[in-house]
């Protein structure tokens, strides 16, 4: 510390004001400083502090595996913590009441390291923080923003990615595909005869229908980079990078598929009578103007043309749409 | 480094084994249940020459905690245990009622407690018995990949060498190994030699 | 002081632990003869063809641990009188120590371990 800070402070306001404790004892243990956090959580004052040995100066027993640290620390003159998962609360520390309640034992991390004084005695200052306030809002923050990122990008009753996530992510896998030059695949899925199932079923059916439906198709996903989004009620897309066409023809057969095979019993639903899914899948490289997802779409309008419980693919130029025509 | 005959290695062994039987000791008293910890080999070797097997580094993370230790032998000291090693140990310090959450908020605290009891237990052992005292700085934990760790090894220049100990660390009957690591300047390693040259001296 | 010569084992892993011990107890006992073994089973061998009257034991050695290999000597030889090291006196090993009729003594090895040794050897039963 410089000599004007030196001269420009109290050291003694500074000790007292700190919000942790701080106190040091000399080789026989004895205590020579006690600042005021500590006297505070105490409740034992400076004054019948000092010179007293400090397993003696409070009221309760303080703990054993403390009394060891500290006589370690003085013998080897080598520092030792001790941790609040393992020792919770070694110093009868109380936690200060507002109201008239009980006191709670407060838990404490505390540190205990070897010093000289400037008589060259050797000593120990022992310092000591309340953890419960950092426990606690540890697990706090840490639930809070799980909860907040969670509630963000997640569609609420299937638990796939929102359509206000999915908006954002296209962007930027949009944005990758154009400046990495790699492919990107973009598949539109709508449930098929999806507002006579809830006229038949009813709604509540109709939502573990979508339900249903939302987990068979996130469940063959597997890549990160894969994401699967509510995009309207009974409609739903993907975004999966990095496929060629014929692959992600592949997987959309796969997923249509999978719902097939649940077999959710729809009788309006003709020639099947079960929950079935339409696809249209895009593939392309995309630059400057590209839209897949209007392609994706466009191919899913056909499959719904062409009978439903099918996958259509479109590339995403222009020239070879004109010449699969 | 040739300097380093089978007795001196068999004397740090044995001052190592003293420690760590220390540490089990205090370990012990605040689990409250039977604790064992052994250091069956010492090796010291150049630090260019350490990789992955030496200190069973594969992949995944690693819990490291360490201290800086100074006097006549100057040495940062890091003990290793992989991520889910640390865990499952910081799990039997504190009794099977936390969730895996809520450990993880404690790894932290409880590993550089369980790192400062065993360092420490290990200088004292080596300051007794070789006669000599060193200070040390509290000690820090860090999280890490074996790249990392192996190249934060590897990287000090002014510690060209490495002491390896093997450690083996039972908990209520639940084993576990990891290592410690000494990384010594060549000036440090000298000075330990002549501290157990002495020792031995007073033997024969 | 019982100034007769007798014969002590040390049997301990580390070669510089053995040493240590053995310059410890010659400095005490200049004529007693003194063997070695580096672990549990060559203690056992050893004590079967040359019986001692002493037996200094480490506890963590590799093969069996130090208070099975004195649990079996005593069956063996209940005369002699073994003191265990080790560097980790935890209850549970107390007792177990005690309940064979050993005392357990805490390492390093120095003059007052060396000293609560020679006393448990001598001490009359």
């Amino acid at each position: 510390m410089s000599d004007l800070s030196a001269k420009r402070f109290d050291m003694n306001d500074i000790f007292n004001t700190l919000s942790f404790g701080v106190c040091v004892v000399d080789a026989d243990g004895r205590v020579l400083l006690w600042n005021n956090w500590i006297a505070r959580h105490s409740g034992i004052k400076e004054a019948d502090a000092l010179n007293q040995p400090l397993e003696q100066v409070f009221s309760e027993p303080v703990s054993p595996a403390f009394l060891t640290a500290l006589k370690n620390t003085l013998a080897y003159r080598l520092p030792v913590v001790l941790s609040t998962a393992l020792h919770r609360s070694p110093l009868p520390l109380h936690n200060i009441s507002v109201a008239n309640q009980q006191q709670t034992r407060m838990y404490q991390s505390i540190s205990i390291t070897p010093i000289q004084s400037q008589l060259n005695e050797s000593c120990c200052l022992v310092q000591v923080t309340d953890s419960s306030t950092s426990i606690k809002r540890e697990k706090i923050l840490r639930s809070h923003s799980e909860i907040l990122k969670k509630e963000a990008i997640t569609d609420s009753m299937t638990d796939v990615c929102n359509r206000r996530f999915f908006d954002a992510h296209y962007e930027m896998a949009v944005a990758d595909a154009k400046r990495q030059k790699h492919p990107l695949s973009i598949f539109m899925i709508d449930i098929d005869f999806f507002k006579s199932y809830n006229d038949c079923y009813g709604h509540i059916a109709g939502d573990n229908a979508i339900k249903q439906v939302a987990d068979i198709l996130k469940s063959q996903l597997s890549r990160a980079t894969d994401i699967i989004a509510r995009y309207g009620g009974e409609e739903f897309v993907l975004v999966m990078p990095h496929l060629s066409q014929k692959i992600a023809e592949q997987f959309a057969e796969k997923l249509r598929s999978a719902v097939f095979n649940l077999a959710i019993p729809h009788i309006k639903s003709r020639p099947f009578n079960r929950i079935t899914i339409s696809i249209g899948v895009c593939t392309g490289i995309p630059e400057n103007d590209d839209n897949l997802l209007n392609k994706a779409d466009a191919a899913l309008y056909q499959a719904k043309q062409k009978g439903r419980n099918r996958c259509t693919s479109l590339p995403l130029c222009e020239t070879e749409e004109y010449l699969e025509q | 480094m040739n300097n380093l005959s089978e007795l001196h290695l068999d004397a740090l062994t044995e001052v190592f084994s003293i420690g760590a039987g220390r540490a089990a000791l205090s370990l012990s008293e605040i689990v409250g249940d039977e604790v064992r910890i052994s250091v069956p080999s010492v090796q010291v070797l150049s630090s260019k020459d350490i990789n992955s097997t030496t200190l069973s580094l594969n992949s995944g993370r690693f819990g490291a905690v360490s201290q800086h230790f100074s006097g006549p032998f100057n040495a940062e000291a890091v003990l290793l245990f992989t991520e889910e090693q640390a865990l499952k140990i910081v799990s039997d310090m504190m009794g099977s009622q936390m969730n895996l959450e809520e450990l993880a908020e404690f790894e932290h605290e409880a590993m550089c407690e369980l790192g400062n009891i065993i360092l420490n237990a290990c200088l004292s052992a080596m300051a007794d018995i070789l006669n000599f005292t060193l200070e040390s700085s509290l000690p820090d934990y860090t999280v890490a990949s074996a790249d990392d760790i192996l190249h934060r090894l590897k990287e000090s220049s002014n510690q060209p060498y490495v002491m390896v100990l093997h450690i083996d660390l039972t908990i209520e009957k639940r084993h576990t190994a990891g290592n410690l690591v000494f990384l010594l300047s060549s000036a440090s390693l000298a000075n330990l030699v002549t501290h157990v040259d002495q020792f031995l001296g007073k033997l024969s | 002081m019982d100034s007769s010569i007798k014969k002590l084992l040390i049997v301990d892993d580390s070669k510089v632990s053995r040493m240590l011990i053995r310059t410890q107890i010659l400095a005490q006992h200049p004529e007693w003869i003194i063997s070695e073994a580096a672990c549990g089973e060559d203690a056992i061998a050893h004590v079967d063809n040359d019986l001692p009257d002493y037996c200094t034991m480490d506890i963590n050695m590799p093969g069996i641990s130090g208070t099975d290999a004195a649990a079996q000597i005593l069956s063996r030889h209940p005369s002699i009188k073994i003191v265990i090291f080790s560097a980790n006196i935890q209850e549970a090993q107390q007792n177990r120590a005690h309940s064979l009729g050993t005392i357990l003594v805490a390492k390093p090895v120095t003059e007052k371990s060396i000293a609560l040794t020679l006393n448990h050897f001598t001490a009359s039963k």
